[in-house]
């Protein structure tokens, strides 16, 4: 996630001037935020969060940098937050009989963060189907992350099914 | 160019290559290939005629092709492979998963004695292949076999297509069975033991479907991918293979819900072999429903390549075994 911080004229057609060269360099953009209290000069400050892809986030951000530049847009502050990355996997089996909340535990323990659980049961004694959503930080590959998934599955006979 | 071949097994992959054959003589005569068969075995004898089998008589007769008086009781193929005079032995017994015979002793036979070899029995192949393929080279043979991986679809052949480019990388469904149970699960929301009586009775399942639900055919098959087209050397204990039996209909619900479908994916990716159900977004190529195959080969300078179509049935992979002969022969007859 990126957040970058600059400067436009109160003046109508400027956001779009803002927008532009990061929806032309792939940005998808999550946030806007305004601060006309903080307006100076007929400037007011401006918050935009976006996602670059992945592999081409150094050039694009590049490219933005330098396409905010030509049109004269002034950039006080880029942060580039921790990167978080997701994915969606379901168990099967007796995922509650088998200690749920030791599996987000051990998962949170390596950084792996729940972000959501949806459960489908037939019989509250049958076994379970599970989504989990699941947020992981950079440092730990999708390899990893299902390597430690399959140790935990293999331990409690879940099946796991992943994207 | 005469071309005297033998058929091994008269099931019904060869009894549609007889007829395919038949069919495609002005074709083939046009080519300046006169395809002789000179020998058709089954497991208890062998029709043998050294100036060629009337084979449209053999399709007349249908079953009762032991009457023949070419009929000869107990002769078996690894004996009379070394006298026949052969170009091309043809082999299309039933794969036995875990021997490979008795297709792979016919093959080995066929190359020890200069024979090029064409096949649609996939069990050698995923148990011996690098001994198959060193043996043919010692022997200058030709041995082809993309019937036995989604029958007539150019899994294998693609291969020739591509000689500027790499695969780096191959993703498919190479079971027709289990993509039909997991299609009707996910389309109708039945359970898998209901999906899979289904197959059975439309003939997509065998009676014992274990092969093909539990992911040994799959495997069978992107072991055979990544050999041809990524000159790995595996055999099937070397694929991690998860069977689709234990699907529930909540699971596929689940998948549904966020935008995937659940498939029985083969994938052959650094160094590794997987068959397993995954999770894939319900608008990819690999989405494809019924009995389909598809193959998705990651290329180095192209991006991804798919291929879909029929990956099983007797005229499919009799097409296969007769695109394989005809290409032996335009190689052969360049040199």
């Amino acid at each position: 996630m990126i957040d970058l911080e600059v400067r436009i004229p109160d003046t109508p057609g400027s956001l779009i001037e803002l927008i532009k060269p990061i929806s032309n360099n792939g940005g998808n953009i999550f946030g806007i935020l305004h601060h006309h209290d903080k307006k100076l000069n007929n400037m007011i400050p401006v918050n935009i969060t976006f996602e670059l892809n992945e592999k081409l986030k150094e050039t694009s951000l590049e490219n933005i940098k330098k396409d905010l530049r030509e049109k004269n847009i002034r950039i006080d502050k880029i942060a580039l937050g921790i990167e978080k990355r997701h994915i969606t996997i379901i168990m099967t089996g007796h995922v509650f009989d088998t200690d749920v909340v030791d599996t987000i535990t051990r998962l949170a323990k390596k950084g792996i963060k729940v972000k959501e659980l949806q459960a489908k049961f037939t019989e509250i004694s049958e076994k379970s189907n599970v989504k989990f959503k699941l947020d992981f930080p950079e440092s730990i590959s999708k390899e990893e992350l299902i390597r430690e998934l399959n140790i935990i599955c293999k331990e409690k006979d879940l099946i796991l099914i992943h994207s | 160019m005469k071309l005297n071949c033998c058929l091994i097994g008269k099931g019904n992959v060869g009894t549609c290559l007889l007829e395919l054959i038949e069919e495609k003589k002005p074709t083939l005569k046009n080519m300046g290939i006169d395809l002789v068969v000179i020998a058709i075995f089954e497991f208890d004898g062998a029709l043998i005629n050294h100036n060629g089998l009337n084979i449209s008589k053999i399709i007349e007769i249908g079953d009762n092709f032991r009457n023949l008086e070419e009929w000869n009781e107990n002769l078996s193929a690894l004996d009379s492979i070394p006298n026949l005079n052969l170009d091309i032995c043809i082999e299309t017994t039933p794969t036995n998963p875990k021997t490979g015979e008795p297709a792979i002793s016919h093959i080995l036979k066929a190359i020890e004695n200069h024979i090029d070899v064409v096949a649609s029995n996939k069990g050698p192949f995923y148990l011996h292949y690098r001994k198959i393929d060193n043996l043919a080279r010692q022997n200058n043979c030709f041995v082809k076999y993309e019937a036995t991986v989604a029958s007539c679809v150019p899994a294998i052949s693609i291969k020739e297509s591509l000689l500027a480019n790499e695969i780096i990388s191959i993703k498919a469904i190479l079971n027709g069975t289990s993509n039909y149970i997991l299609s009707r699960m996910s389309s109708e929301g039945v359970d898998f033991s209901l999906a899979l009586k289904e197959a059975q009775e439309l003939g997509y399942a065998e009676s014992d479907p274990s092969l093909d639900i539990e992911g040994y055919d799959a495997a069978g098959k992107i072991v055979i991918l990544s050999n041809a087209l990524l000159d790995w050397n595996m055999n099937i204990n070397d694929v991690e293979i998860n069977g689709i039996s234990k699907i529930t209909p909540q699971a596929i619900e689940l998948a549904k819900s966020d935008g995937f479908v659940i498939k029985h994916l083969a994938i052959a990716k650094n160094n590794k072999l997987i068959v397993k159900p995954r999770m894939i977004d319900k608008d990819s190529p690999l989405n494809i429903g019924g009995t389909l195959n598809v193959i998705e080969f990651k290329t180095k300078h192209a991006g991804p390549i798919i291929l879909m179509g029929r990956g099983a049935g007797g005229y499919e992979a009799a097409s296969a075994i007769l695109n394989d002969i005809i290409s032996i022969h335009k190689i052969r007859s360049r040199r």
